[in-house]
């Protein structure tokens, strides 16, 4: 049997039977639409907490004797730590221009004040990981040995909260994600299920007549890819639907208003609508051997 | 006829056969030969082992005990690719009709040649054409089976057993469900394709069938192979 035949044999078995194949694949969209939704959700909750971890930082105030040269070669020092994305320097003029702005309207408090109180400083800047968060403790501990430091500072209870949150994220993100998947497989595949027990007697008439196994298997393998492909097409639509419909309440004026809220990438939207054939593929892989048992 | 002629004009051989499900035994020990182009007769009462027997023929199951040649292939033997083949050269006839409701009488015997490889879509579409010419139902091309009698539902069941030119047709209980009129024309499909050549087994229990027809005839009861006469009267349940 050509592949055209097996085509061609497929397409009239979709339109054949295309009130159950189009529950099936009416579950495969919504299944598709519930992961990429939370796929979505997941991304773009990482991309703002990697957003807010822009502010998570070490500051290591300078003895007051610590030249410019020194500071900076102990800022090139420190940047050879591990768990260490960046170091830089801040003077303590630029500290106290920075309090002033800071303050506003309020800077006037500061007027009085003869000399700048403010010391020259190193701000650390951790690695986006769960590693520096461990190290934290010690990357302090061994920057404030440092002879040219006189104080080390940071949001450490901050800090442990925000990683403790960003660490459960990432895993309930992992167990949702397998959660669903074996759930939606599980749907599917008794979805087709269904569609192959309706059509039971027409596969044990057509072994009757000598059709072989490739005869029967290819074009329900065929379908279920089809199933697949347009499941994930529909369930993509609707998210994007959904997302362009939500997107003007959510930034950049919106709830978030310093965060850009993204669709999918399009690497994502291909493994999601490759996966949704595969699992199309697999759910008729499990219940076709069901019914080939001589 | 010397014995190597008469094992090669021979299409069926049935020996020492038995089939059993778990304790229940369907058929026991049984054997015959049917010879090629023969038209034959198996009868006996509900329960006998006819739809077994045919079962086993096409291997819709397989055998407990025993072998069976058909057409040079032995049942016992072959392999679970092979059946394809072996069903390829029988052309089969149910009770039940046994045709796919969402097909319209057309597609349900042009399935046949799909399922034997044909390409030709015009080939395909000729072969079919004239079958359901012979058959009677050349206006019911593109019915679909419900909305069919079941004479025609059964001469159509005769056209897709008859489409792909079989050595072998096996008719289970061909007539059981039609009234008088539809199953002397199934009969006489039977014959019609008989005249063609092909190897003809009816499955009946219904004697008065028996006696209108000069065919050899099988009788069988609780699965075994019986003598003519002790069966005979039991036949009509």
């Amino acid at each position: 049997m050509s592949m055209i035949d097996v085509c061609r044999r497929a397409l009239s078995d979709f339109y054949r039977h295309r009130y159950l194949h189009g529950v099936c694949l009416f579950t495969i969209a919504l299944s598709v639409f519930i992961i990429s939704a939370f796929s979505l959700f997941f991304i773009n909750a990482g991309e703002l907490m990697g957003a807010w971890q822009q502010g998570i930082r070490i500051t290591a105030y300078l003895k007051p004797d610590v030249t410019k040269k020194q500071a900076t070669d102990l800022a090139a020092d420190i940047e050879q730590y591990a768990g260490v994305a960046s170091v830089s320097y801040v003077s303590g003029k630029e500290g106290f221009a920075w309090l002033k702005k800071q303050l506003g309207a309020g800077s006037s408090l500061l007027s009085d004040l003869k000399e700048n109180p403010l010391p020259d400083a190193l701000e650390i800047h951790p690695a986006k990981n769960m590693a520096a968060m461990a190290g934290a403790d010690r990357l302090a501990g061994k920057i404030s040995e440092k002879p040219e430091v006189a104080d080390v500072e940071y949001a450490r209870e901050w800090m442990q909260r925000f990683y403790g949150i960003y660490n459960l994220f990432k895993v309930t993100a992992f167990v949702m994600a397998g959660l669903v998947f074996v759930a939606i497989l599980f749907i599917v595949a008794n979805t087709i299920r269904l569609i192959l027990y309706s059509r039971r007697e027409e596969i044990e008439i057509t072994r009757i007549i000598g059709a072989d196994e490739a005869f029967i298997k290819h074009p329900l393998y065929l379908e279920a890819l089809m199933l697949g492909s347009f499941g994930g097409i529909a369930g993509l639509a609707m998210l994007y639907g959904a997302f362009f419909s939500l997107m003007p309440k959510l930034s950049p004026e919106g709830l978030l208003p310093f965060f850009q809220v993204r669709f999918l990438p399009v690497q994502l939207v291909l493994a999601v609508l490759i996966s949704s054939m595969f699992v199309g593929w697999l759910g008729c892989y499990f219940s076709i051997r069901r019914f080939l048992r001589v | 006829m010397n014995a190597i002629d008469a094992l090669d004009n021979q299409i069926i051989r049935f020996h020492a056969v038995t089939k059993h499900f778990g304790e229940t035994y369907a058929l026991r020990d049984l054997t015959f030969e049917v010879r090629k182009n023969d038209f034959l007769f198996i009868t006996g009462p509900s329960g006998a082992g006819k739809s077994t027997l045919i079962k086993l023929l096409y291997m819709g199951e397989r055998m407990s005990d025993g072998y069976a040649i058909i057409d040079g292939m032995n049942l016992s033997r072959i392999g679970r690719r092979q059946i394809p083949q072996l069903r390829r050269k029988i052309g089969v006839i149910f009770q039940d009709f046994k045709l796919i409701a969402n097909r319209t009488v057309f597609q349900n015997v042009a399935l046949v040649m799909e399922v034997a490889g044909f390409k030709s879509r015009s080939v395909i579409r000729q072969r079919v054409a004239d079958l359901l010419e012979l058959v009677g139902l050349p206006h019911q091309a593109d019915a679909y089976p419900p909305t069919l009698s079941g004479g025609e539902k059964q001469r159509a069941a005769v056209a897709r057993a008859m489409v792909g030119k079989p050595r072998i047709i096996l008719a289970d209980e061909p007539t059981a469900s039609l009234d008088p009129d539809a199953s002397e024309r199934v009969l006489q499909l039977l014959r019609a394709a008989h005249a063609r050549g092909a190897t003809v087994l009816i499955t009946t229990h219904d004697t008065r069938l028996l006696s209108r027809f000069d065919a050899r005839v099988i009788y069988l009861e609780s699965g075994r192979r019986v003598d003519a006469p002790a069966a005979a009267g039991n036949v009509n349940d």
